[in-house]
């Protein structure tokens, strides 16, 4: 297939790359740019483990080929620690052992730093909605449910 | 907690060292591994569950852009040696197996031919080139078709497809069952599943021909034993195979042995003096990776008049799939070896039948002996609805009271230090038994059908090397370690095991740092390389905390007696009895009291490094420490598990309502890591008793749950919030009174779950006796309902 070579704007930082058009924006940023954050659990869209963030919005990687995205904003969880500190979401996850293997954790940061600026008091029953889009085969979920209400009040009380 | 609370480090709630990196996106995973020029595999996989294979085309595909190769059987079975497994074990037919196929294929996704080429994309455009004819066989589909007689044989080489039978019998079992008041027959059948981590299996294999050496980076559990066997496999010696184990994305039991696409790719690897790497996609992985747990257990009780069990008869028939990556009776033997747990019953036998039949092969999957409880206390439910009494004394006047311990099983396992009674208590106060009783009584009325389930587990946890010689399997049940004080007094330690998500980073540093004396932030736990980790069998079953752990904390109590040996030199003293270290200060006990000597672990390191000659006589230099540790022939756990469900009898479904469990693990070396384990395991049993199913279709043996959208695994929706009591009681032949645990949870729930909808559908007369218990099920159940 011909290759084209696209610019991606990923982390507000451009990057080129010559890609077949069936490429995966999943594999583009981790083989590509070096951007291996992201992971990739599935390939089909289920998982959740690829989402990043594309114009703000939470969109799956593995279901998005590179092309597509040329023009957007691509946001990956590299860029949600500021200066190498975590964000309040980062720092609620790591207090409340909201992972365990590691491997989902990045697409589930994705989808709440999104979610979060969005809805800044959601119900238990609103982060399990939210959060049922990810799965999770470690922690049953609890933790990581605890650790959004946390960031979401520390968010509200205007710690970051 | 009065014993645990003697500990400075040990129990301490420290949050993970592991997570700043894994939260930041700087997490080490298989495939963030970069290699320049490493080129990519892919299999073509069988698309019938059972088939002679007639020929192979692969010349379109060799032809090619990007491909370097294609290799078949043909190759592998000149690059590799086959496995054999044929432990001396009576009952148990021995098997072979090679790196691929040769002649035909067992099940929908077994491995025929590896492409590598430039990029996966390439290689697997080539798979689909591949053209092999193949000449279709009967399928055996399950167990009772597998034994049948006339049925295919899935193993050419062997007699029948009964691959495995033992059986055993402590008592005088038929003579009791005679004898009693009433004899209770159960049935329980738990279905095919996966273990589905989210990072799914891979591996990379760079070969240096100038050096002879193979460097394998793979997620794996266990990377000792997995170089022992590679090695062997590829006809090299262990120094010439260094096995890496990065971050994993979980493990579950899936990544322990070498499959044989790894030993494929490791082949290709040293043949082509190029590095090959290969990622599985999902479909592969559902397919072809391992599946677990499809057994039956049938059980005959035999009680006096008022549910005491004076005999318990347990059969089991497990299928196996295609494949023996482990020995057919691995999983159903432990079953079969724990099943009465918390209970006393002196006369017990059973009947362990594995059969194999063309599908996955099976293997551990975490609790592989999760059936066990449901078996035990969906019997105790039995007794008590034949009997006419209340199930929580049916378990009572059954169960294990601390005065019973040690308590040797019938089938010779000892349990002790466990507290089933204390646990049961613990959890039905939580849940305020009596009150919910009432409660399910006046919904009743209204048409609510809610339910309380119970479960009592005994979990074994961790298994030295005397069970393993018992079981006849070879292997061992130790664990090893070493730990080196550095010059400037930080301390580095390693272990055979191998972490996928438990915290051992954080966890294990704690049990060193309380018997050294340091601080765990001190102590940086090195794990998964092979060149780097002293040789140890790695991480299965829940030994984690019991043998590496209980190895850690020995080698730290050997490297504080070294160190107090010197500073007692150092502080002029005639011996260290009256020094102690706490988080790397010397201290020294002053007329009945601990007073700083100004003394620091540093200036004691070094010493020991750079100034040796200031030694006491008699000690080397330097600061480094090994050895071993076997824990006792078998480690248990405990804890009760309680599930409020409410079956909405119109429509199937299940709700859960509360979920509480009350565990006793015994020392925990971190209290945050063990209640993520706990509600892990919990949910994982949920998730397995209500969704996940493998399932094949019958006729053409396709397996037709083969993506996330047909396997379903439980959602943030799916689970409820866990309310766990905790409860800690040592073992007190352990190091530091560690028992270990997180796969309890899963035996818990998938008993605790089934209970609870079996006491709701009560009222219709109808019994749960398969998994999963979804909508479909209960509403087939109850449209039979008398």
């Amino acid at each position: 297939m011909n290759k084209r070579t696209i610019t991606l704007t990923v982390n507000g930082q451009s990057y080129e790359a010559t890609v077949e058009p069936r490429r995966l924006l999943s594999d583009v940023l981790r083989d590509d740019l070096g951007l291996t954050g992201t992971h990739v659990g599935c390939e089909h869209g289920v998982c959740g483990a690829c989402t990043v963030l594309i114009d703000g919005m939470p969109a799956r990687s593995c279901l998005t080929f590179a092309i597509q995205a040329e023009g957007h904003d691509l946001t990956t969880v590299e860029a949600v620690a500021a200066n190498g500190h975590y964000s309040a979401l980062q720092r609620a996850m790591h207090e409340e052992h909201a992972l365990q293997c590691g491997f989902c954790t990045p697409g589930i940061i994705m989808t709440f730093e999104a979610y979060l600026k969005e809805n800044a008091d959601p119900s238990e029953a609103e982060i399990r909605q939210v959060l049922s889009g990810n799965l999770c085969r470690c922690t049953g979920y609890q933790n990581i449910v605890a650790a959004v209400r946390k960031a979401a009040a520390a968010m509200r009380n205007g710690r970051t | 907690m009065s014993e645990a609370s003697q500990f400075h480090q040990i129990g301490r709630a420290l949050p993970r060292k592991e997570d700043y990196r894994l939260l930041t996106g700087q997490g080490r995973y298989l495939d963030d591994i970069v290699v320049p020029g490493a080129l990519h595999a892919s299999f073509v996989r069988s698309p019938y569950a059972h088939a002679r294979i007639r020929l192979i085309k692969t010349d379109a595909a060799r032809r090619m852009k990007g491909v370097v190769a294609v290799v078949t059987a043909a190759e592998l079975t000149q690059w590799t040696t086959t496995l054999r497994m044929a432990p001396p074990i009576e009952g148990l037919q021995p098997t072979e197996m090679t790196a691929l196929p040769v002649d035909k294929v067992r099940f929908q996704g077994d491995p025929v031919v590896c492409i590598v080429a430039t990029d996966r994309y390439l290689a697997e455009d080539a798979a689909e080139a591949v053209e092999i004819e193949y000449e279709v066989l009967p399928a055996v589909l399950s167990y009772d078709d597998a034994v049948c007689a006339g049925a295919a044989l899935v193993d050419d080489t062997l007699t029948s497809n009964l691959i495995s039978h033992q059986t055993f019998e402590k008592g005088v079992v038929k003579q009791r069952m005679q004898d009693a008041f009433a004899v209770v027959e159960t049935s329980f059948t738990q279905h095919r599943q996966t273990h589905l981590p989210i990072e799914t299996r891979g591996c990379l294999a760079v070969w240096d021909g100038g050096r002879e050496h193979l460097t394998f980076h793979i997620g794996n559990q266990v990377p000792h034993p997995l170089r022992t066997q590679l090695a062997a496999r590829l006809r090299l010696s262990e120094s010439q195979v260094t096995v890496i184990s990065p971050d994993v994305g979980g493990g579950f039991g899936q990544k322990i042995v070498l499959y044989r696409e790894e030993l494929t790719v490791a082949a290709l690897a040293r043949q082509l003096r190029r590095p090959v790497r290969w990622r599985e996609d999902r479909m592969e992985n559902l397919q072809s990776s391992s599946h677990a747990r499809e057994q039956t257990c049938r059980v005959h009780a035999g009680v006096d008049r008022d549910g005491r069990i004076a005999a318990l008869e347990l059969e089991i028939i497990e299928d196996f799939g295609a494949y023996c990556f482990y020995p057919a009776n691995y999983l159903a033997r432990v079953v079969a070896m724990i099943l009465t747990g918390p209970y006393r019953i002196d006369h017990y036998a059973f009947d362990v039948k594995v059969a194999l039949t063309n599908k996955c092969g099976a293997g551990p999957m975490r609790a592989p002996m999760s059936i066990t409880s449901w078996v035990m206390d969906g019997t105790i439910d039995a007794i008590a609805r034949k009997l006419g009494r209340d199930p929580v004394e049916v378990r009572r006047i059954n169960m294990l009271r601390s005065q019973d311990m040690p308590y040797t099983m019938a089938t010779g396992e000892v349990v002790e230090d466990i507290t089933p009674l204390e646990t049961m208590d613990a959890a039905l106060a939580a849940i305020d038994y009596a009150g919910f009783r009432k409660r399910q009584e006046a919904e009743r009325r209204r048409g609510r059908y809610m339910g309380v389930g119970l479960c009592v587990v005994v979990e074994s946890t961790a298994y030295g090397s005397r069970f393993y010689k018992n079981a006849g399997i070879p292997g061992s049940g130790h664990e090893a370690v070493w730990l080196r004080i550095e010059p400037s007094g930080v301390v580095n330690a390693s272990v055979g095991l191998m972490a996928t998500g438990q915290g051992y980073e954080t966890a294990l540093a704690q049990a060193v740092a309380e018997s050294l004396g340091v601080e765990a932030s001190s102590v940086r736990i090195l794990l998964g390389n092979t060149d780097v980790a002293p040789y140890g069998m790695g991480s299965r079953g829940a030994r984690g905390a019991t043998a590496g752990g209980g190895a850690l904390y020995l080698v730290g109590e050997k490297a504080r007696e070294r160190v107090l040996v010197i500073a007692a030199a150092l502080l002029k003293l005639n011996s260290a009895r009256e020094l102690r270290m706490v988080s790397g200060r010397i201290q020294r006990m002053v007329e009945g009291q601990w007073a700083e000597t100004g003394l620091m672990l540093a200036h004691v390191a070094r010493t020991a490094y750079l100034d040796p000659s200031a030694l006491p006589e008699g000690v080397a230099p330097g600061l480094d420490f090994s050895m071993t540790y076997d824990p006792p022939p078998l480690t248990f756990s405990n804890s009760t598990h309680v599930c409020l469900v409410e079956v909405e009898v119109a429509t199937g479904r299940i709700m859960i309502e509360r979920y509480v469990a009350a565990e006793d693990c015994g020392t925990v070396l971190n209290p945050i890591i063990v209640r993520g384990q706990q509600q892990g395991a919990i949910a994982m049993g949920l998730s397995g008793s209500l969704l996940e199913h493998v399932v094949y279709d019958s006729e053409t043996g396709q397996n037709v749950t083969s993506t996330l959208a047909d396997y379903l695994v439980a959602t943030a929706c799916e689970v409820p919030n866990f309310e766990i009591i905790s409860m800690n009681t040592p073992n007190r032949h352990t190091p530091a009174g560690i028992k270990g645990m997180a796969e309890g949870g899963v035996m818990g729930a998938i008993g605790a779950l089934t209970n609870a909808v079996n006491d709701a559908l009560a009222p219709f007369n109808v019994c749960v006796e398969r998994q999963p218990l979804t909508p479909q099920a209960i509403r087939e159940l109850l449209r039979g309902a008398k």
